[in-house]
């Protein structure tokens, strides 16, 4: 039969067999339930190509719950809206602050807004 | 349609994203051996009258004196930045050719149905709120129009950083203005034979007769002549270039005597070079080692000599790479001298499959897979992690410590930008 000749069953190039082979008996019964394990670049960072990480010195900001050494996530792509938290350019210095609800009496330039803070218990 | 996107003073411009205090302030940065200034923003140019490449020691004084900050080239930043903005740009188009660290050319067509001045402020103000780097748009149908559109977008105030030729009315206007020097890829020889026959700007240049520019300025005349009058002739390439040669030469920290440590120094030289040909699958055929002195010093003897040698089998192979290279270094190396720079080039590059065996000499084809263990070794744990022994473990003693060289902020963890506030 000449389908047989052209038709070769190929060998598929991306198995999934390190959960099945490793096992001698029943195959696991998770095969059919398993994820990726949890990223923390996804998780915790929405736009790549505009996050950055920075770092707290001194504890002035402990008020926004950030402390000595904590280190920040800063999405640039987000615009702050009322309430968030973010790092602003005051006058030539970095500055953290919560934008206020329906605008602000002091001028400052958003650099970016601050998602998450990652602070070391030790 | 095609956009050009270029970062205004790229180096400067990413010193000063994690500077605010200076924004609007004159910026400059030195080149990797802190020799001299190799980028200036646009503050920094005006009011300093900074000359470029000019030695930094003869006008520290002439910086501080203005207040212009100056920063040790911070490489690994500009590099990691230009990736943001690259990537950023491919969610504009599917076609993105990387033209140089900062500029861009990508491929708009067929986003006629918004307008391309719309369509290229996006664009610019994407990139300055992610990542805080101002660019310039300029979109053409051809790629020296955009360029040339990508000037204008920055010297006429009312373009703000974004022109479009999209009209025969505006090619012309914008041809008028061009001088024959801005004319994207029109040399400085070709600049004053046009000069000489009266022809001064681009449209000028574009109403002479073929058969003169065919004749006078061979076909690549030809090609600017036919695209500055809006036909497309430079292809436009997705896949990077492949170099033709690859060089590294830096000063040393402290002036070298000796040949061990001037050997070193050569050795991871040759590494860095190896690497590089190895990411673009090429094998070089000569390779040339220089030494020079310090010319600047009165007091020191004065020598440079460079040697070429000719590897037997192309390679890409860091150890033969460094044999061949450590053997052109004792020809030249002369007892006597205090060497300032060792410098390293590889030239007759060609693609890695289509090196020719040679009868005589044993060529070891399975050291390819011990240069693929280095590069992994090295792209997963930190450069020279692994490699030859000759680089030694004294790098610290002659490398250039470049003291004024900003954090990598973008890239090592030790290194984040500091908000200090108290």
């Amino acid at each position: 039969m000449e389908y047989l000749e052209t038709g070769k069953i190929k060998k598929e190039e991306a198995r999934h067999e390190a959960e099945v082979s490793k096992q001698t008996g029943f195959p696991s019964p998770a095969t059919h339930y398993l994820e990726p394990s949890i990223d923390l670049n996804k998780e915790l960072t929405q736009h790549k190509d505009a996050t950055f990480y920075v770092r707290v010195s001194g504890n002035a900001w402990s008020q926004f719950s950030m402390l000595h050494k904590d280190v920040l996530i800063i999405d640039r792509a987000l615009t702050p809206k009322a309430g968030d938290l973010a790092l602003v350019v005051q006058e030539g210095v970095f500055k953290v602050l919560r934008i206020p609800v329906g605008g602000s009496k002091i001028s400052f330039i958003v650099w970016g807004t601050i998602t998450y803070i990652i602070h070391c218990t030790s | 349609m095609i956009a050009m996107v270029d970062c205004n003073s790229f180096y400067a411009s990413c010193e000063q994203v994690f500077r605010p205090d200076l924004w609007g302030k004159p910026v400059v940065v030195l080149s990797n051996n802190d020799g001299c200034v190799i980028a200036a923003n646009k503050e920094a140019k005006e009011m300093a009258h900074i000359p470029m490449f000019e030695p930094v020691f003869k006008i520290k004084d002439q910086l501080i004196k203005n207040k212009v900050a100056f920063f040790s080239s911070n490489y690994t930043l500009y590099g990691e930045m230009s990736q943001r903005v690259m990537n950023i740009l491919e969610t504009f188009s599917p076609r993105v050719e990387v033209y140089s660290i900062d500029e861009a050319f990508i491929d708009v067509s067929g986003m006629e149905h918004i307008t391309l001045k719309g369509y290229g402020t996006v664009i610019k103000n994407t990139i300055l709120k992610h990542t805080g780097l101002a660019v310039g748009v300029g979109i053409a149908p051809t790629k020296v129009l955009a360029k040339l559109a990508n000037k204008l977008s920055k010297k006429v105030m009312k373009f703000d950083h974004v022109c479009v030729i999209d009209t025969d009315e505006k090619r012309i206007k914008a041809l008028k203005w061009a001088q024959t020097k801005d004319v994207w890829g029109l040399g400085r020889k070709h600049q004053e034979r046009l000069k000489n026959i009266g022809v001064f700007t681009a449209y000028e240049f574009t109403q002479l007769p073929l058969s003169w520019v065919r004749k006078e300025m061979t076909v690549v005349g030809e090609r600017l002549w036919r695209e500055l009058r809006g036909e497309s002739c430079i292809e436009f390439r997705t896949m990077p270039k492949t170099k033709k040669a690859i060089g590294t030469a830096k000063s040393f920290g402290r002036k070298l005597e000796d040949l061990e440590r001037i050997e070193e120094a050569c050795a991871y030289y040759i590494s860095e070079v190896a690497e590089v040909l190895r990411a673009q699958k090429s094998c070089a055929t000569y390779i040339q080692v220089f030494v020079t002195t310090n010319h600047f010093s009165n007091s020191d003897k004065q020598y440079t000599n460079s040697c070429t040698v000719t590897i037997p089998v192309p390679t890409n192979n860091t150890f033969i790479l460094t044999q061949e290279a450590r053997k052109a270094l004792q020809r030249i190396y002369t007892p006597g001298y205090r060497y300032k720079k060792v410098g390293v080039n590889v030239t007759g590059l060609i693609p890695q499959e289509y090196v020719q065996g040679n009868l005589f000499e044993n060529t070891k084809l399975h050291d390819k897979r011990l240069m693929k263990v280095i590069d992994t070794l090295n792209h997963k744990f930190g450069k020279a992690t692994v490699g030859s022994a000759l680089v030694g473990t004294r790098v610290a003693e002659w490398e250039l410590v470049k003291k004024d060289r900003s954090k990598r902020y973008t890239t090592q963890w030790k290194e984040l930008l500091e908000l200090k506030n108290d």
